[in-house]
């Protein structure tokens, strides 16, 4: 079965530092790939690379059959690729809710156009939003928090509204960067439960994390990466039992 | 009572530019010091169009503002294509080639400026029906940006303000829309420029120069970035200041090179002492009317 994301001998370098190299990615419907590795392996490049953050050199990226080569990184999300970042980044200005109205793929408030004569048309999707982005609150326990400021949410509900951004926009790949760091107690209970439940809707996920645990329960294969290159698949137990990779995780 | 039109409009046509300049640079985050030059471009083409080619005014200022909207875009694209700074850089390119254009063509009345541009209202209706005008003009363009930064658009405005990267993560094209902003920001500029020309009838370029630009940025920052009544505060202000030393009786050559550095030294005190300027902006973005229920409990 062809992958929702297909990543095919991927590379890039900065300046002689390679940080991808030949990398050979498939994500499919409704399974969790985690990325493991130790720091500096390449994890979040390799999102940057597959979101179009960063620019490969060469190799291609699939979303559904098609190239994403040429699409800048905003158009990769709107064609249904999303992704979250390890320190949120969250909108610090606006509420929890409006950080998430903002982010249907869709949204008609970012064209003058719209705002000046299309009233009726933003209408419309604001009401549909806000009971998108309600219902996904609720799920993630926030639905108390919806008009607080983000900057005032504890680290680890920020996290979560991180995710509930990024699921605003009805995505069919979704690349977590380390969604659980900084995250511990109800939010950990909920960001497990989140994932899982995206998965099972059909979403093709990427995980790069550092906890173990959250890797071994929740993902379906893992992926073990190592200054810029893919070293290991297989069940997540596999990899972690393999001493050589213990070793290259931990350094000599 | 002329001379007090005289003020009373301009003073009107600088809470516009400010107004407008409060658009591109607090709201749109834009860095950008050719204000002047889409003021005199809105300025010089309905004062040509109307007085050299035959044009019906009101349809002349309507080209103007237009014609500053295209400039400002074909500006704007190819600068704002490889990242926001450069449209500093192309912006004072820009405002001092524009300029040097308008000197050195002989359509324009070349440095010694183009005279007897044809009047608009006050023949038929009187001076005071054209500052009816200008200040009704200069109330929709308070309240196009009042509309526009509490709208769905203004939210955006935030987001891409907080966080362009994470903007992009979301799916939102921070490009266009700054190239809107600006277009918007600069067309406003333009139409000031016309109804500068239709009411003084007289335009050289020594009145676009640089210099102007940091007069307008001195009302915005000193009036408060990205509200809706600092560049209004900040263009009153400003403008009562010179009239103020005017009575001071100083000679000309000094009154100048006076206003330049108190205008400076007020953006530098303002910088240390109060940042946010005379009317603080809010941290927190909001929209026309907040939804109903909890919202605004916790702030």
């Amino acid at each position: 079965m062809a992958g929702v994301l297909e990543v095919r001998d991927l590379s890039k370098s900065f300046d002689g530092i390679v940080v991808a190299s030949h990398i050979d990615l498939t994500l499919k419907s409704g399974s969790i790939v985690g990325l493991i590795g130790p720091n500096g392996a390449g994890k979040t490049s390799l999102f940057n690379l597959i979101s179009g953050v960063v620019k490969f050199d060469s190799g291609t990226v699939l979303l559904d059959g098609s190239p994403l080569d040429r699409l800048k990184f905003h158009q990769r999300v709107r064609g249904g690729l999303s992704r979250t970042w390890q320190h949120t980044r969250l909108f610090p200005s606006l509420p929890v809710i409006d950080n998430l109205l903002i982010a249907t793929h869709d949204y008609p408030g970012e064209r003058l156009v719209n705002v000046l004569f299309g009233r009726r048309r933003l209408k419309a999707h604001d009401s549909v939003a806000r009971d998108k982005a309600v219902g996904i609150l609720g799920k993630m326990g926030l639905a108390n928090v919806a008009d607080d400021l983000v900057s005032d949410l504890p680290y680890g509900q920020q996290k979560l509204v991180g995710v509930a951004r990024a699921l605003m926009g009805d995505a069919k790949c979704l690349l977590l960067d380390e969604p659980m760091a900084g995250v511990e107690g109800q939010a950990y209970a909920a960001m497990q439960r989140v994932v899982r439940e995206v998965a099972e809707s059909g979403v093709a996920v990427c995980v790069v994390e550092h906890n173990i645990a959250f890797i071994r329960d929740l993902c379906d294969e893992g992926v073990f990466m190592f200054s810029g290159a893919i070293m290991a698949r297989g069940s997540v137990a596999e990899l972690i039992r393999d001493p050589q990779l213990t070793e290259l995780y931990f350094g000599h | 009572m002329e001379y007090l039109y005289g003020i009373i409009i301009i003073i009107g046509l600088y809470v516009i530019l400010a107004t407008s300049f409060n658009l591109i640079i607090g709201y749109g985050g834009l860095v950008s010091i050719a204000h002047p030059v889409f003021f005199a471009l809105g300025a010089y083409t309905s004062a040509v169009l109307s007085r050299d080619f035959g044009a019906p005014v009101l349809l002349a200022m309507l080209a103007g503002t237009l014609v500053a909207l295209l400039a400002s875009i074909a500006l704007a694209l190819p600068s704002l294509r490889v990242s926001g700074d450069y449209l500093l850089i192309a912006s004072i390119g820009f405002q001092l080639g524009i300029l040097e254009v308008i000197k050195n063509v002989r359509f324009t009345g070349g440095p010694g400026g183009f005279t007897n541009i044809p009047p608009f209202l006050i023949r038929e209706f009187g001076r005071e029906s054209y500052v009816v005008l200008v200040l009704a003009v200069m109330v929709a363009v308070i309240l196009l940006v009042w509309w526009i930064s509490r709208s769905d658009y203004g939210r955006a405005m935030s987001a891409m303000r907080d966080d362009e990267l994470a903007f992009s993560s979301i799916g939102r094209d921070a490009m266009w829309m700054k190239i809107a902003i600006f277009g918007l920001g600069s067309g406003i500029a333009g139409l000031a420029g016309s109804l500068y020309a239709h009411y003084f009838r007289f335009i050289a370029p020594e009145q676009f120069e640089i210099l102007q630009s940091s007069v307008i940025l001195t009302m915005v920052v000193v009036g408060g970035l990205r509200t809706t009544w600092g560049p209004v505060v900040g263009a009153l202000l400003l403008q009562a200041l010179p009239q103020a030393i005017s009575f001071l009786h100083l000679p000309p050559s000094v009154l100048g090179p006076i206003q330049g550095i108190l205008f400076t030294g007020l953006v530098l005190v303002f910088m240390f002492f109060r940042p946010q300027g005379l009317v603080p902006a809010k941290e927190v973005w909001r929209a026309v009317q907040r939804p109903t229920g909890k919202a605004g409990e916790n702030r």
